[in-house]
């Protein structure tokens, strides 16, 4: 913790100096304290703006880089001194680091008052709207009699003041950690338009137009006409120009005509069903900053720094061209960072060196019986041709234990049956053939491509995630989806990749219907303006934004506005609309995922036991098993949602030992804070979580006959590993939560953006969950890992190809 | 009857100079006005020496000559401007010519509330020990939305707040008038002027 100590006076000999350096040595194992002097500060001078001078400039910047504040300070005439009455000035005029900056005041003085009134006035001028320090409540520590308070080497000598200024300090260091969390901008979306609002004029009000997009405030338009000329136009250019720079309503500006804007613009912002406080709230906007605009030039511009992303970003450097990555979060990663790890890619040469395990080749089986009828068209040539090699592994292996059977044709076919659906309105969708195609036949050549790219693969087990329906899983060997992002962004930076962080995409540069780069917004205010001869969209879906999940939804029965997500925050469909304002036709958007096996408080995959689908036991809230666990995603969240949708995984001690990207210790938490449920025996389970103990013991003892028998008559589960018997036996709490939505751009195998008039839009190329056509209804697990690894590459490949 | 202004900013845009402006000229019969500025006067750092810096020996020298001060102090962060304080540091450390002597307190601002903040501030410190001044009781005169408040040849276009002006200005005078039988007398004046912290310490009057 870093604090910044400002000594009250600028007189040579000062108890309050004593004081700081007293609290600077005293609390060193705590906290850093640096002690700022105010010697060298001018006298503030609204009509000679030193805000740009070091003094200032240091005082400005080493109070925003820190944690807080403690002001000690004397007291002359019943008040602060003038000089930390001017460095506060120059700190709220066109600077504003003392805003929402927690603050300590301490003081010492000859005489018996301590400086109690100065400290009082001190906290009247740190409250100004114009300062708007969060200052401490309470704990007024007044050192009165301060030439008698130190010894020679500037110690406190009374242990009982030593006392109270630890309790003060230690109630301070906990009130900057509060004060910290209030300081979280808070995010502010609009419903975008023009909204009529009134100003206040000299003879009467004005009429004011204030322009929204869906979350920055774009336009402010002040009709002045029937104003007289004079000192009132100042304020209608400049508090605009800084209500905009800033995104803030905290503007300085006391004058009526100045207050009028803000409350018209806070009008407006009401009206676009926002709340204007947090814009009151935000940092103030410090001074007309001058719109500053940064330019870049490059080859292909990239949008979202997730898997697809950065692919199609090291693709372009492969080839010895430039290429820059715009992130809109601080983070890179996207929701590649969040996935479980395994990739699908038939790889036949490696599978086959594993065995197969009970109940696959059941399901083997069951493909080679469906009936031909039922298969769409494009699909019935590489359909027959699977039937085929099924049969021969199958009388190849007839009375053996065979080997992990796998082919691209399976890979296709499995990826096109797994999205075949018919939503609420009675719309069939399946995967797109060529796409299809193209991603089952180029998934191998990606895990390839990564392992060039510096991804290690653990080789030892064939790892399938939940709703895979086939165990064809290249799981990397470091965590989850992060070992992807960590080699790419390794790579893109060793060969002058550029990843540029807190930039949001916003706006297509058009000209003569070629794409030629993007406008974005940095966090901090800028414009981005990158020109590139192709831009790649790969920004993901719109999992984390509810309201256009409900808007375009025609397959879920219902979808609650609090329903939780695995995805990151980031992932709002922005590429989506970005691709739209270039005249893009979407495909499936009414199609989304649900993750059944979630957090139910946080939406997360991996807290409690994920293990994989094959040692899956889920019970409902009656302790009843109710679905085949080896099922899809859609089938699984459906059977849950009918069950209302809080279900529990069981597993044992044998189970718990299979579970992914956990250790013991974290489940070890997990049981202390209630979230995951541990017991001895079966019935003990049972009661902690609700259910009738006999119930819950029947549908255990029921499943492992199964797994001995192979065969589960009650709901056809299609793969079994292990039983439910060595305590301790666990329960997970699962529920669905959004996970992946299939729609998205319209693309062809080259990864074009395609327009509504069939055409492609040169210059524009989309990789990943952006993109809709290939999953469909419903994506199988480890798709989405191929597709963007798979789609990145393409999009980078046909960018570079289009520009010769 | 001599009266000094103090204009307590040192901004060159400032409503309260022209609020002083305009007493100068409208009560220009009653009494005769000097406006004061202390933008020229150096930051105070409790130096050793304490004689009067050149511009407080000047600024100083006025008050003690004048039968009333009027304080015209605009509202900086809820309190009274540093400049200000640094002035009257200053003269509390210096020459102390504020003793006993009377003091009308009055502020304009661009907002409605008229520095009514800065004003109770501009009371306390006035009334410290280390000042002593005379403030003029139950006065509190608050100029809102003082940037229309003049016409271009600076005559007051509030009617009320013009009107309530000059009832406080007369009282300001009476209160003068008052004044000087009071503290004619009074024993304040034999003590040393000298500021000195030790007496503050023991709490002596000073």
């Amino acid at each position: 913790m870093k604090f910044i100590g400002i000594v009250g006076t600028n007189a040579k000999k000062s108890y309050n100096r004593m004081l700081l350096q007293f609290m600077q040595k005293h609390f060193a194992n705590k906290a850093e304290i640096e002690i700022l002097e105010l010697k060298d500060v001018p006298m503030f001078n609204e009509s000679k703006d030193q805000s740009d001078s070091p003094i200032i400039q240091e005082f400005n910047q080493k109070i925003e880089a820190s944690d807080g504040v403690i002001v000690a300070t004397p007291e002359h005439n019943h008040s602060i001194p003038a000089a930390l009455k001017s460095i506060i000035e120059w700190l709220s005029f066109n600077l504003h680091p003392l805003d929402g900056k927690a603050v300590m005041i301490v003081g010492a003085s000859y005489n018996i008052q301590g400086s109690s009134r100065a400290q009082l006035h001190l906290r009247q001028i740190l409250d100004a709207p114009g300062v708007n320090a969060s200052v401490m409540p309470g704990s007024e520590f007044l050192l009165g009699k301060a030439q008698e308070a130190f010894d020679k080497n500037g110690d406190l000598k009374a242990q009982r003041t030593i006392d109270f200024l630890d309790s003060c300090f230690a109630k301070f260091m906990k009130f900057s950690d509060i004060i910290a969390q209030m300081n979280i901008p808070e995010d502010i979306t609009y419903e975008p338009g023009t909204f009529k609002v009134t100003a206040v004029g000299h003879n009467g009000d004005l009429p004011m137009e204030v322009t929204l997009s869906d979350d920055r405030i774009e336009k402010i338009d002040i009709d002045t006409s029937s104003e007289t000329q004079g000192i009132a136009d100042v304020a209608f250019k400049r508090i605009p120009q800084q209500i905009i720079d800033g995104q803030t309503l905290n503007v300085s500006g006391a004058s009526i005509t100045s207050r009028g804007v803000v409350d018209g613009v806070a009008k407006a912002v009401k009206m676009a069903g926002a709340n204007p406080d947090i814009l009151k709230k935000r940092k103030k906007s410090s001074g007309p900053n001058k719109q500053n605009v940064v330019e870049y030039q490059t080859d292909v511009v990239v949008v979202g720094a997730g898997g697809a992303g950065l692919t199609a970003a090291a693709r372009t450097i492969q080839q010895g061209k430039k290429a820059i990555v715009l992130e809109k979060f601080p983070a890179i990663g996207g929701n590649t960072v969040r996935a479980g790890g395994p990739m699908n890619a038939a790889d036949p040469e490696w599978q086959n060196k594993f065995d197969e395990i009970t109940g696959e080749r059941h399901t083997l089986k069951e493909i080679s019986e469906i009936d031909e009828k039922t298969i769409d068209d494009e699909y019935l040539a590489d359909f027959r041709a699977l039937k085929k090699q099924i049969n021969e592994y199958l009388k190849e292996n007839e009375d053996k234990k065979a080997y992990l059977f796998d082919s691209k044709l399976l890979h296709r076919i499995q990826t096109y049956l797994g999205g075949k659906r018919t939503d609420l309105n009675g719309n069939k969708i399946y995967g797109q053939y060529d796409l299809v195609k193209e991603l089952t036949d180029h998934a191998l050549e990606s895990v390839k491509w990564l392992e060039d790219i510096g991804v290690k693969f653990d080789k030892t087990q064939v790892t399938m995630p939940v709703g895979a329906l086939w165990r064809r899983g290249h799981k990397p060997l470091g965590s989850q989806g992060f070992a992807f992002i960590e080699a790419l962004k390794k790579y893109l930076e060793s060969n002058d990749g550029q990843i540029i962080t807190d930039t949001a995409a916003k706006e297509l540069i058009i000209e003569g219907g070629q794409v030629k780069g993007i406008i974005a917004r940095s966090s901090d205010g800028k414009k981005v303006i990158v020109h590139a001869k192709a831009v790649v969209l790969a920004s993901g879906g719109f999992g984390a934004n509810t309201k256009m999940l409900k808007k375009y939804n025609t397959y879920w029965s219902n979808i609650d506005d609090n329903i939780k997500t695995t995805n990151s925050p980031a992932i709002t469909g922005d590429g989506i609309r970005l691709g739209q304002s270039a005249g893009a036709e979407l495909v499936g958007m009414g199609f989304s995922q649900m993750m059944p096996v979630s957090d139910p408080e946080t939406g997360e995959l991996f807290s409690g036991l994920q293990v994989p689908p094959q040692n899956f036991v889920m019970v409902n809230q009656k302790g009843k098993r109710f679905v085949n666990e080896y099922g899809s995603r859609d089938e699984l969240t459906k059977a849950a949602i009918d069950n209302g949708s809080l279900f529990y995984l069981i597993a044992d001690d044998a189970i718990k030992e299979t579970a992914y990207n956990t250790s013991q210790a974290q489940i070890d938490k997990q049981v202390e804070q209630g979230t995951l449920y541990r017991d001895d025996t079966l019935e003990g389970l049972a009661k902690q979580v609700g259910m009738d103990p006999a119930t819950f013991v029947k549908t255990v003892n029921d499943y492992n006959s199964y797994v001995d028998a192979g065969e589960d008559p009650e709901f056809h589960k299609s793969a079994f590993d292990l039983k439910v018997e060595k305590a301790p036996f666990y329960a997970t709490p699962r529920k669905p939560a959004v996970h992946h939505t299939m729609g998205g751009l319209r693309i062809d195998t080259d990864a074009h953006v395609i327009n509504q008039d069939e055409k492609i839009i040169s210059g524009l190329y989309a990789a990943g969950e952006v993109a809709g056509g290939i999953h469909a209804g419903n994506r199988l697990g480890g798709n989405s890992l191929s597709d963007i690894f798979t789609f990145g590459r393409i999009a980078a490949n046909n960018a570079l190809k289009d520009m010769e | 009857m001599k009266l000094v202004g103090i204009v307590g900013t040192n901004s060159s845009e400032s409503t309260n100079r022209r609020l002083l402006q305009y007493m100068r000229q409208h009560y220009s019969e009653q009494a005769e006005i000097e406006i004061c500025e202390i933008d020229e006067i150096p930051v105070f750092d409790e130096p050793e020496d304490k004689t009067a810096p050149q511009a407080v020996q000047v600024l100083s020298d006025k008050i003690a000559a004048s039968d009333g001060v009027i304080f015209a102090t605009p509202e900086y962060d809820h309190s009274i401007p540093a400049v200000l304080k640094n002035a009257i540091e200053w003269l509390s450390y210096t020459t102390r010519p504020l003793i006993n002597k009377p003091v009308m307190i009055i502020g304009a601002s661009l907002g409605a509330l008229g520095t009514s903040r800065a004003q109770a501030h501009l009371r306390q410190i006035l009334e410290a020990p280390e000042l002593k001044a005379l403030i003029m009781p139950n006065v509190e005169y608050l100029l809102g939305r003082a940037l229309e408040a003049f016409d271009d040849d600076g005559n007051m276009i509030y009617e009320d707040k013009a009107k309530e002006l000059d009832n406080d200005f007369t009282e300001f005078l009476s209160f003068v008038k008052l004044t000087e039988k009071l503290t004619a007398n009074s024993k304040f004046f034999e003590i040393s002027k000298q500021f000195s912290w030790k007496q503050v310490a023991n709490g002596e009057d000073m």
